[in-house]
């Protein structure tokens, strides 16, 4: 307990206080300034966008992780012929690691040496190649899918461990009472299927909003901050922009945290209220 | 064992182990930080150049490669842990000088050391009169140009002025199968050093004394020419706003893609193992005066620690002992800072274009600490004006402004 204090607590000690102190631009501490930082953030001309980008981006990916994951868990619950092999492979995207899985899609979305638009235009879906990861238009649908596809292995593996929690004499009594497949779906498998979900949803909204790598990597090219999310900012403010400011960067971190913690604690909040009103 | 008697054991170890590192720590460590240049060449130099220093002087050393994506980030965490380095190798000093974190050069370097120093780089790591930064090797741009898309689009001879260069991006561009005139990173990772290159070679320039001149009249027209490029005669490859250079413009360069790039020596190095495409170096296409490119100096600098001073000296005379230095350098591929090394190098073929370009290289102004931030501005905006719609006056303006700025505020 004492462990998990020291090494929860001294980060977040150490974060607000710095959110609160100025440092040179190499770094020096040259006294506390208050409130100050969390001021100038919130007079940052970038900040409006940074948080529009974070939350269609976290709500994109979760949403339609979720969503492909249902499917998937699904699908892998039934029994056919390499069953086996195609569970392992599933978990490839998420035992490689999230910056090399994003530089190879960096490759996949290239203008000219790019895989997809060869594809694309070769089979006539396009009249000419996309610059996937240049094009204000599509940058972040090009972010999206990658975050979806890391974000696959995990959520169907929660899934389908909620799905092979339920008991099968519930189906069976459900198939007794005549009910479709649909109906089963909606009315058995969803509801007893509910805490799964839950945790999975939740732990998503944790790790997609803090995603680093896959933003970073796809959008390095990018001048500006105009397709950032909370966490690249954070970074740019500290040591990639003309701002290099370590104590507003941490005030946004401070934010970030914040954020998070608000973000899940009310969405635990909301789905167990109902939970309790039926 | 009884399981009791282990952990009084273990405790005893981890103490004497605390120990011993408190007595190294006592006869004299050194924390040495250096960016690394090359996987092949840069760590493997310095670990030996370390134990050569541990063998002749009993000082151990601390050794640290980083690269260099994350190295302002690592420095600046130990500074802020107040942890700093005795040692750093990096792009950047004078704002190290202005907090008053260094030592300054009588203090740390032998007057032979000193000396060797040639003239331009040793002003280049000078801060308000005082020499800081101490030039650990030093790279310079040049032009390359694809020989066999030049002969293909008849042209005879590398572009001398914009003009020449403008129909030989046109007439490659012409070309059948998609190739590309000109290659334009104006994208966050060295979008400074490519318009630097353009904008002298206007006439123009960062500073006119102690005076930003960023927005300056023939600041504009030069990054109107490099939007017009891109949208108005489009010979540049596509987005180049949004295009980085080793990923970008090399890429497509070494792919054979592309009539003419802005690159060196690293460059060159790749392009003659791949042996695929058959290229020349020359000198930048100018619009007023004589060519001028961009050198660049990376510097080594001594943080003030208490009672520091003689190990850190001898450890950096020893890295500029002229075989060590030049046997870094060559290996990188890079160019000498000092008169001994420029000597000992100056007969090498391969280096000729970059050796006599470098009497007409300018350096950024990095002896003013708003550079550090004035660059990262530029990375991260210069790009928007070449974009379609975007306005180079505009950006040149905000960029001038927020150089100001840098200069009043820490």
């Amino acid at each position: 307990m004492a462990l998990l204090a020291a090494v929860i607590g001294f980060p977040v000690v150490q974060l607000a206080r710095a959110s609160v102190s100025q440092y040179s631009i190499t770094g020096l501490y040259q006294g506390s300034v208050g409130a100050r930082n969390y001021v100038r953030l919130a007079q940052q001309e970038a900040l409006p966008a940074v948080i529009a980008n974070t939350a269609v981006w976290v709500a994109a990916v979760v949403g339609v992780t979720l969503l492909l994951s249902l499917g998937l868990a699904q699908l892998l619950d039934q029994e056919f012929r390499g069953r086996a092999l195609v569970r392992l492979a599933l978990i490839v995207p998420w035992a490689a690691s999230l910056i090399m899985t994003s530089k190879l899609f960096v490759w996949l979305y290239d203008y000219y040496f790019g895989i997809l638009n060869h594809v694309l235009v070769s089979v006539g879906v396009l009249g000419h190649p996309v610059d996937w990861l240049g094009d204000d238009r599509t940058i972040l649908g090009a972010m999206i899918v990658v975050g979806v596809f890391v974000s696959l292995p995990f959520t169907t593996y929660v899934l389908l461990a909620g799905l092979q929690a339920i008991p099968g004499d519930v189906y069976e009594a459900a198939r007794v009472d005549g009910a479709s497949a649909w109906r089963v779906y909606r009315s058995v498998t969803l509801p007893l299927l509910r805490p799964a979900v839950l945790v999975a949803v939740a732990l998503n909204v944790i790790y997609v909003f803090n995603s680093f790598p896959i933003v970073w990597t796809l959008n390095d090219r990018n001048p500006g901050f105009g397709h950032d999310t909370m966490i690249t900012y954070m970074y740019k403010i500290a040591f990639k922009s003309a701002l290099r400011d370590v104590g507003l960067a941490a005030a946004l971190g401070v934010v970030n945290v914040l954020l998070t913690l608000a973000a899940v604690l009310g969405y635990l909040r909301t789905v167990r209220w109902r939970e309790q009103d039926v | 064992m009884s399981r009791r008697r282990v952990r009084p054991v273990l405790l005893a170890a981890a103490l004497l182990a605390l120990g011993a590192c408190e007595r190294s720590a006592d006869s004299g460590a050194i924390k040495v930080v250096i960016a690394e240049y090359s996987k092949d060449h840069t760590a493997p130099f310095w670990r030996a150049l370390a134990e050569q220093y541990t063998t002749q002087s009993k000082v151990k050393v601390d050794l640290q490669v980083v690269d260099w994506n994350s190295i302002d980030q690592q420095v600046s965490t130990m500074i802020q842990n107040n942890q700093p380095p005795d040692v750093l190798n990096l792009n950047s000093f004078s704002s190290y000088a202005r907090d008053g974190l260094l030592h300054p050069a009588d203090e740390i370097l032998s007057p032979r050391t000193r000396d060797d120093f040639l003239d331009a780089f040793a002003r280049g790591g000078t801060y308000r009169g005082t020499l800081y930064g101490f030039p650990i090797l030093s790279s310079a741009r040049a032009f390359f140009y694809n020989k066999t898309l030049f002969g293909r689009a008849g042209i005879a001879a590398p572009p001398r002025t914009w003009d020449d260069f403008l129909r030989a991006a046109r007439q490659i561009q012409a070309l059948p199968g998609g190739v590309i005139g000109y290659a334009l990173p104006l994208g966050p990772e060295e979008a400074q050093a490519e318009w630097a290159i353009w904008m002298w070679n206007n006439g123009g320039d960062w500073k006119s004394g102690e005076r930003w001149t960023i927005n300056s009249d023939r600041n504009v027209q030069t990054l109107t020419f490099l939007a017009d490029l891109a949208n108005k005669y489009r010979v540049t490859q596509v987005n180049p706003g949004k295009t980085n250079r080793t990923d970008g413009a090399f890429q497509l360069f070494k792919d054979g893609k592309v009539g003419m790039v802005i690159g060196f020596s690293p460059l060159a190095k790749q392009l003659d193992a791949e042996g695929k495409v058959d290229y020349g170096v020359t000198t930048m296409p100018t619009h007023v005066g004589a060519p001028v490119t961009l050198g660049v100096e990376d510097y080594l600098m001594a943080f003030k620690k208490k009672g520091n001073q003689d190990r850190v000296k001898g450890f950096l005379d020893l890295y500029y002992q002229p075989a060590n230095i030049t046997r870094w350098i060559l290996a990188e591929g890079f160019l000498p800072v000092t008169k001994s090394g420029l000597e000992k190098m100056s007969g090498d073929p391969k280096l000729k274009p970059y050796l006599d370009a470098l009497p007409n290289a300018k350096l950024a102004p990095t002896t003013d600490p708003a550079w550090d931030k004035v660059k990262l501005d530029v990375q991260q905006t210069i790009g928007l004006a070449v974009q379609p719609g975007g306005n180079p006056r505009q950006v040149l303006d905000q960029l001038q402004k927020n150089a100001i700025a840098a200069e009043g505020g820490r």
